[in-house]
């Protein structure tokens, strides 16, 4: 008897940890937009010269941040902190340049100055470093199917968030009432969740992926 | 003529500085702010209520705030209090930059430390609640002067600092800001978070933009009563000139045409004449206005733009040149004035030169 | 060669002040018109210099009709041609000799060069070189009498008309006048006097006086 009520105890101890301290759920929404921003800060401040690689499971660094890795810090902190750097920090991600312009640079297909939509701009990259800007993904594909060969990247801008995406990862809604420098539009969206809610509010025809937009499609957008 | 010129410049001046001062600082605006109402009074809302905003996607990220007003000496002033949360990322720059805030500290804007020596406090000062209670804070440092026209008397604290001293909740803010990333969607983000919360206001930044700008531009109260003062002392002077020459000039013109100078040629001169004058006028003009803006910094004009005194004193007018001013100044006076020169010596001049001398 | 045919000036109220006059006025020759205020004479010089035009008849100067031109015409006629001593000098006060002198000559846009050595030319001969920096309303009564000579002789005219050009000025002063005429007339220029000061009539080197009364002439 007494040795089940023991076994129970470590049982429900080590139930209790494990799920104290494993990785929590929380939706990728609110870790991209808050919890990673705020880890960022709370590290930048507390954890200058503090060797956070050695840690090989979540829970072993959420455990070391909470006995003071970092300093003294409230709950709220020590888990922005621990999914922080066990995300971003040691997880791969990998991250485009941001695709900025001057004012003299203009759209490889249609001559535009592009340094008044900024949001729009787009960028084929060769391997020799050359690399074209377009004003909207239009132009961009105007470009792309006439010449195939020996293109590296695709970069695209997501349409929510700006950050700048692989093309060819990359969702496009066509047929919105969003228009682009140029009018009609592809815009483009990291995952399926974010084209398709996109195309239900703003009236878009159908989700692409990148594979499946052909040259008609994109002619029957017009100029 | 040449006041004129100054006085007409120094305004355009001073109102563009405003103007530019203002987008500064409307940037530092959030994009979208909801605010809680109860019978569309502004109200707490729950913190919690950010993670619904963060799940719209176009949302880049959303902030609960703390921030409100207290009444000083029996509300002879009111202090605007910010709090904040060290890590979190806000969308006016003040609240960013300022470092770690110790417990039950707060930053103090010039302003407010003057206040609060008046009042024999150099150190802390002790916040009063509603029930009585008083709640001391430290001075930790002062702030340096930055460029905001409207809140001078500026406290930065802690979050829970400000929730004790307004006496929220654990869980209660003031406000959430929204900022979205691509501003293509601000507008149908607003309309969404009117729907996800309906008894909520739902201010967007633009609309801001668009009353501010109203205030400051040409059209509008202030400047214009200015604008039609010089102008009009303007135009007196015009009419004055085009409605004739006095005998003296008039005499002049008819000796000059007995001595065989044509039509032409009086034009001429005269034509130099009144460009010379409204040349010089307009660019010392435009000098006296310079010195007098970005120098001297506008004593009194300001006033007129600025409703709080004190704030007028330390106010620094930014610099900036507008070719469009300028190019505007130049067309309303030098042609104008020129205009005025020559016309009425034409009147005169085509008259029989011995008529004029009789 | 200056001819006046049948030409007559009326004031508005029928203030006649030339009745169908003929004249002719030689090259080179110094006439004296002579007669009392108000007898046309000063009217005669006034066309003459195109100032005014006549309400009946014409004007001839070296075979122009200047009564018939267009007055941008006519000031050029005026230009070149005529220089115009006034009654009352016509001075503009706020500026200098040298200033008033020159002013003739302003519109023909000359060199700074030329205008100078014209400038001292004309000082020199009229013996006002000392006072031409001086503004006009600070000179004697002579001095501006022969600030208006010298301007009038400036752009170096064929026809010099002199409206009373003595009425201000003592003996000692009219004499001098007397002798800048002479130097004048033997630079060979046509010039016509307009005066009642007997000084005139008597001369020896005065080719016609005529006597002009009520608008007509006699003799």
């Amino acid at each position: 008897m007494f040795y089940y009520k023991i076994f129970k105890l470590f049982f429900l101890s080590s139930l209790l940890s494990v799920s104290l301290f494993s990785y929590p759920q929380i939706s990728q929404d609110i870790k991209d937009k808050k919890i990673y921003p705020m880890g960022e800060k709370i590290y930048k401040a507390k954890c200058n010269n503090i060797d956070v690689t050695g840690f090989k499971t979540y829970e072993a660094l959420s455990l070391a941040i909470k006995d003071s890795l970092c300093g003294t810090l409230s709950k709220k902190y020590e888990e922005s902190l621990s999914l922080y750097i066990w995300d971003v920090k040691l997880g791969d991600s990998e991250v485009h340049e941001k695709l900025l312009v001057s004012k003299k640079d203009k759209c490889q297909v249609c001559g535009m100055y592009m340094h008044h939509y900024p949001t729009w701009v787009s960028r084929i990259k060769y391997p020799n470093g050359e690399a074209y800007n377009f004003d909207g993904m239009k132009c961009m594909f105007k470009f792309y199917f006439n010449n195939k060969k020996g293109i590296t990247d695709i970069l695209v801008q997501d349409y929510y968030t700006l950050h700048t995406l692989n093309a060819r990862e990359a969702y496009f809604v066509i047929g919105s009432d969003v228009y682009g420098p140029m009018g009609h539009e592809l815009i483009p969206f990291v995952d399926k969740k974010s084209a398709t809610t996109f195309s239900l509010e703003h009236k878009g025809d159908k989700v692409y992926t990148f594979d499946e937009i052909t040259e008609n499609m994109v002619r029957s957008l017009g100029r | 003529m040449t006041l004129l010129v100054a006085l007409l410049a120094s305004t355009l001046f001073i109102s563009n500085a405003m103007k530019s001062e203002y987008n500064t600082i409307i940037n530092s605006y959030p994009d979208i702010v909801i605010t809680n109402q109860k019978a569309l009074r502004d109200t707490t809302i729950n913190e919690d209520e950010v993670y619904k905003v963060l799940s719209i996607k176009g949302v880049s990220s959303a902030v609960a705030r703390v921030w409100g007003h207290y009444y000083f000496l029996n509300g002879d002033e009111k202090f605007l209090i910010l709090g904040r949360d060290e890590f979190e990322t806000y969308s006016n720059p003040l609240l960013n930059a300022s470092s770690n805030i110790a417990k039950d500290s707060m930053l103090v804007s010039k302003e407010v430390k003057k206040s609060l020596q008046k009042s024999y406090y150099t150190e802390y000062f002790n916040f009063i609640k509603a029930d009585g209670s008083i709640k001391r804070l430290t001075i930790q440092k002062t702030l340096e002067r930055s460029n905001f026209l409207e809140n001078s008397a500026l406290i930065i604290m802690n979050n829970d600092s400000a929730k004790e001293i307004f006496e929220y909740d654990d869980h209660e803010v003031t406000d959430l800001s929204v900022s979205v990333a691509n501003k293509i969607e601000v507008a149908f983000i607003a309309a969404k978070l009117k729907i996800l919360f309906p008894s909520a206001r739902v201010s967007v930044k633009d609309d801001l933009r668009v009353m501010y700008e109203n205030i400051y531009n040409l059209r509008s109260g202030f400047f214009l009563t200015i604008f039609i003062i010089t102008f009009f002392t303007f135009f007196i002077i015009i009419y004055d000139k085009v409605s004739g020459l006095n005998s003296e000039q008039r005499r002049e013109i008819g000796i000059l045409k007995a001595l065989g100078w044509r039509v032409g040629d009086v034009l001429n001169t005269r034509f130099y004449e009144g460009a010379m004058i409204s040349l010089v006028s307009y660019i010392l003009g435009i000098v006296l206005a310079f010195i007098y803006v970005y120098y001297f910094n506008a004593p009194y004009l300001k006033g007129i733009f600025l409703n709080n005194y004190d704030l007028l004193k330390d106010f620094r007018i930014v610099f900036n040149i507008d070719f469009e001013t300028l190019a505007l100044l130049f067309f309303l006076s030098v042609p104008i004035y020129i205009a005025a020169t020559v016309i009425p010596s034409w009147r005169v001049a085509t008259l029989e030169a011995d008529e004029v001398m009789r | 060669m200056i001819k006046l045919i049948n030409t007559s000036k009326i004031y508005d109220k029928n203030v006649v002040a030339l009745d169908a006059v003929n004249i002719e006025f030689k090259e080179g020759e110094l006439i004296v018109l002579k007669g009392v205020s108000g007898s046309g004479k000063s009217t005669i010089l006034s066309l003459i210099a195109g100032l005014i035009k006549p309400t009946t008849g014409e004007v001839l100067v070296n075979e122009k009709k200047i009564s018939k031109i267009a007055d941008h015409f006519v000031s050029s006629f005026r230009q070149e041609n005529i220089g115009f001593v006034f009654q009352k000098y016509n001075l503009i006060n706020t500026l200098s000799v040298a200033e008033n002198i020159l002013l003739p000559l302003v519109p023909l846009n000359l060199t700074k060069v030329e205008l100078k050595s014209r400038l001292e030319n004309v000082l020199k001969l009229f013996d006002i070189e000392d006072k031409k920096d001086t503004l006009v309303k600070n000179l004697s009564g002579g001095e501006q009498q022969r600030t208006a000579i010298a301007r009038a002789n400036i752009n170096s005219p064929k026809i010099i008309l002199a409206d009373e050009p003595t009425a201000n000025l003592d003996e000692k002063l009219s004499l001098e006048f007397i002798d800048i005429l002479k130097e004048l007339k033997s630079q060979k220029r046509t010039i016509i006097l307009a005066t009642h000061d007997p000084l005139f009539f008597e001369l020896d080197f005065v080719d016609k006086v005529i006597q002009v009364k009520n608008g007509q002439i006699i003799s």
